[in-house]
């Protein structure tokens, strides 16, 4: 009698679920869908503005948003290295140019076509994790961090060499990258916001999926005690070289969409500043969250961007400072902090509840991450 | 026999790393003219003997308290600064010396509130605010008070009166220092009251804050020793200011030689006293978050940078030799030693070669001095022995009642110290600038993988390495190496020096992962 029914009401529910168990990311992603369209309103632009991308607010707050966005995929890739693995690497910024200067070069210089072009940059994805991974089962904490710190200014020299400069254009950098039509950033601005924006949100996806699959329970273990886990039977090496890949490839991805951007490839996103700029976003934003380093790279892109119209060259000493202040008061970042904020407020709540309820006080179960 | 063929078996690998040096050294040595490899050698020793000052204190501190002092290389150049004030602007140096004294005088009154305090005890919610206000109060006051104090110095936007303009004419002997100027605005006393003010109310704000938690040190004995010292600190800055413009005559007047040595004390001490600020107030909370001390180092460096490009300039400059170092007249260059003290040469001819006197010999001396005087105090005093002790397992030392926090303090002084040292003595030949430090910390960094990061001699070993690995290829990026298969002589490229220092790491690392000295953990 009740065959078919109850199943596809199931099924309804399930959908239902996931959405309302979302809401909150859904509800993001369409104010920043929307979010173009609000700030010509609120220009007095009408809305074919945005479509036919006219220079106005608009257009630069667009342009703004896909830097925050590239940032955050970025800072990310980071946060799954070091937040949640637990790896202290200081070559995330080596990452992120690969992909950048790969992007230039198979567009400037071999003409290659969109997809082959993200072909490549996955494969220099792989191939620098695996470079990674080379060192990683002879040295451990800091080493690691040295020798990869180590590998980045390495990288950070070649391009900046002479010998290269017909590749990657030395000190100034690659110039004048020329992406496909339809990821022109002057031309079609909207374009590239959503994919970005899309970009963005897959990642973020993919990276909450990976970090609650038991792999990714793994290698918070092996964030938190990879003694023990090993013990338990787990080859922590494979478990490292996954996140390295994914992370790589990643940040990777994010340069290319950087160097479409730009559209210019300068040597300083290879350099120590710019992992130092990864840590910072994620610190920001609180460390092993993940959608920390999103809430991160906004606060950071526009504290950077304010700062620098406002102060000038003072503007490096305030970030320096802000970051300092925040190792030293707020130290699990902003969503870390909120986290652990609501958790006392649902606590506060339910005490209130028992109490005019004449129940006795039981607390929730904790379940805010470090 | 059995266990030397064991130690043999054991460090195969380490041994088969020294072969490897050695003979990639005597092929490097065959390659060159005597002369040329003397010199090469020296520099190498030189750049390493700096390496080593900074790398020390890096390793001393990693080893004792796992933190990687990211900051070190801008407190490397920090001291260059210091050293370069004193050496060049010795008015400036006296009257920062002056204020600093009178405020410090009002600091050292910090146990008296602390007796006071644990007489009053305020309501939890006050005491967590108002130090807060105090605080920012007295910041506020401090600011006005230094603001007005009628301090004699240089102008980075302004050519003549640039740093680099000052250092051109110290090397000139040309120095003409800008007339001393005086309070205008409010008299003498009430500025320096405001000063000695300033203090006090600092070290009342920071008791404040110590305190606001729970009722962790209770001072039950009124202390007379700070009184005693806050008034003769008073009384040293009163005369300080008093007798400003002859004890700046006496710097200035003073034996060059003796200026730059009192520049380095200066820039160790500061060093010194900044290096015990940094640890009590911002690495001592965060102990138990370590990936959190390498973050804060990371932004104070960042923050160091920025001060000194707002007091210094962009720019960077030199600073002169002092006048033994700089001899260039009759009997120069120098044959021999005696010679060379004699006619106080900047050069000496060593094996057919000219050698510089400061760059090749003195930093060598100095490096050789603080390895011998270090090795010391870790093995013949009762506090290296707590060091030594607290890098094997600083849980255990605690347990046995020993004050390991207190080490930590003064290793961390220490090492910055030793930065600040390196800093003013490498100025001379490297010259000063806000990037210097930087490019300094990663050698140091290798330096330290190469050596092993917590073992002290490793951290010479490593140094001295790294050193003369850059200078043996920047001198074949000169005269080119003959290799086989190739037509013309192969001339390493000026980016493949600090690119063959990391090659080197990474492949030594990846031979003895805990580096040539370490420890298997």
């Amino acid at each position: 009698m009740q065959s078919a029914i109850p199943n596809l009401e199931n099924r309804q529910n399930r959908v239902l679920d996931l959405l309302k168990a979302n809401s909150g990311l859904i509800a993001v992603f369409l104010i920043l869908l929307a979010f173009p369209f609000i700030v010509a309103l609120l220009n007095g632009q009408s809305f074919s503005a945005v479509l036919n991308n006219e220079t106005g607010n608009a257009k630069f707050l667009q342009g703004l948003m896909i830097e925050v966005f590239i940032l955050g995929v970025y800072a990310i890739s980071y946060d799954l290295i070091l937040g949640v693995t637990g790896l202290l690497s200081f070559g995330q910024a080596m990452f992120f140019a690969v992909g950048a200067y790969v992007t230039g070069i198979a567009f400037k210089k071999l003409g290659l076509g969109i997809w082959a072009t993200i072909g490549l940059v996955v494969v220099a994805g792989v191939i620098q994790a695996l470079l990674f991974a080379v060192v990683l089962p002879r040295v451990k904490g800091i080493t690691f961090a040295l020798v990869t710190l180590g590998f980045a200014s390495v990288f950070f020299i070649v391009v900046k060499t002479n010998e290269l400069k017909d590749y990657t254009g030395a000190d100034v950098g690659l110039q004048g990258v020329i992406a496909p039509a339809f990821l022109d950033t002057n031309k079609e601005r909207f374009v590239l916001y959503i994919i970005s924006l899309c970009f963005a949100l897959v990642v973020y996806l993919v990276y909450r999926r990976f970090v609650d699959s038991p792999t990714g329970r793994v290698c918070i273990a092996i964030r938190d005690n990879e003694d023990r886990a090993l013990m338990l039977g787990y080859n922590t090496f494979t478990f490292k070289l996954v996140v390295l890949i994914i992370a790589s490839i990643t940040a990777a991805l994010a340069g290319g969409l950087h160097a479409i951007h730009q559209p210019i490839v300068s040597p300083n996103i290879a350099s120590l500043a710019f992992t130092v700029a990864a840590l910072l976003i994620i610190l920001i934003g609180g460390i092993g969250t993940l959608t920390g380093a999103y809430v991160g790279a906004i606060v950071f892109r526009l504290l950077q961007f304010y700062l620098d119209k406002w102060f000038g060259e003072g503007a490096n000493f305030l970030l320096g400072l802000v970051y300092v202040l925040l190792v030293l008061f707020i130290p699990y970042g902003i969503v870390g902090t909120w986290r652990v904020h609501s958790f006392r407020v649902k606590q506060g709540r339910q005490y209130l509840a028992r109490l005019l309820s004449g129940g006795a006080y039981q607390p929730v179960d904790a379940e805010v991450e470090e | 026999m059995g266990g030397f063929r064991e130690t043999i078996l054991n460090n195969r690998a380490r041994l088969i790393i020294f072969a490897v040096l050695f003979i990639l050294f005597f092929t490097a040595i065959r390659g060159m003219d005597t002369e040329d490899w003397t010199i090469t050698l020296l520099r190498g020793l030189s750049v390493g003997a700096i390496t080593f000052l900074v790398a020390a204190g890096l390793s001393l501190i990693f080893g004792l308290m796992d933190v990687l002092n990211l900051a070190h290389g801008e407190l490397f150049m920090l001291g260059a600064y210091v050293g370069w004030t004193v050496y060049v602007r010795p008015d400036t140096f006296m009257d920062v010396l002056t204020f600093s004294t009178i405020i410090g005088a009002g600091l050292v009154l910090l146990p008296l509130w602390r007796y006071l305090y644990s007489n009053w005890r305020p309501s939890q919610s006050m005491a967590n605010i108002w130090p807060w206000i105090v605080l920012a109060a007295t910041l506020v006051l401090l600011f006005f008070a230094i603001r007005e104090y009628p301090l004699s110095i240089w102008d980075p936007e302004d050519f003549t009166q640039s740093p680099g303009a000052f250092s051109l004419a110290v090397s000139q002997g040309m120095l003409v220092l800008p007339e001393p100027p005086n309070y205008e605005s409010i008299p003498p006393a009430v500025g320096l009251g405001a000063l000695f003010l300033g203090g006090l109310l600092l070290g009342v704000a920071l008791v404040g804050i110590e305190q606001r938690k729970l009722a962790a040190l209770i001072e039950t004995h009124f202390s007379w020793r700070a009184i005693v010292m806050s008034a003769g600190l008073l009384i040293l800055g009163l005369i300080f200011f008093w007798f400003n413009d002859p004890i700046t005559e006496y710097l200035l007047n003073m034996n060059t030689a003796a200026r730059f040595f009192l520049a380095m004390a200066v820039a160790a001490l500061s060093g010194l006293g900044l290096g015990a600020l940094v640890e009590k107030s911002m690495i001592r909370p965060l102990y138990d978050r370590p990936i959190y001390q390498i973050m804060l180092t990371l932004g104070l460096g960042f923050i160091i940078i920025e001060v000194v490009q707002a007091i210094w300039g962009r720019p960077g400059f030199g600073l002169p030799k002092a006048d033994i170092f700089s001899g260039t007249g009759e009997g120069c260059p120098a044959t021999n030693f005696s010679e060379l003290l004699e006619n106080q040469c900047s050069t000496i001819v060593l094996f057919d070669g000219r050698v510089r006197t400061y760059n090749e010999i003195f930093i060598i001396l100095i490096g050789v001095v603080v390895l011998v005087g270090i090795w010391l105090l870790l093995q013949k005093t009762r506090i290296g022995m707590t060091i030594r002790a607290g890098v094997q397992d600083s849980e255990m030392v605690e347990a046995l009642g020993i004050n390991v926090r207190r080490v930590f303090t003064f290793v961390f002084a220490l090492g910055v110290g030793l930065a600040a040292l390196g800093g003013i003595l490498a100025a001379p030949s490297i010259g000063l600038s806000p990037e210097m430090g930087t490019r300094l910390l990663l050698l140091a960094l290798i330096a330290l993988a190469v050596g092993g990061l917590t073992s002290f001699p490793g951290a010479a070993a490593g140094a001295v390495l790294v050193g003369l690995l850059q200078q043996f290829i920047i001198k074949y990026g000169q005269i080119g190496i003959n290799l086989p298969f190739l037509d013309e002589p192969f001339k390493p490229t000026p980016p493949l020096v600090p690119a063959s220092t990391v090659l080197l790491m990474v492949i030594l690392l990846l031979v003895l992962p805990h580096g040539l000295f370490g420890r298997r953990e």
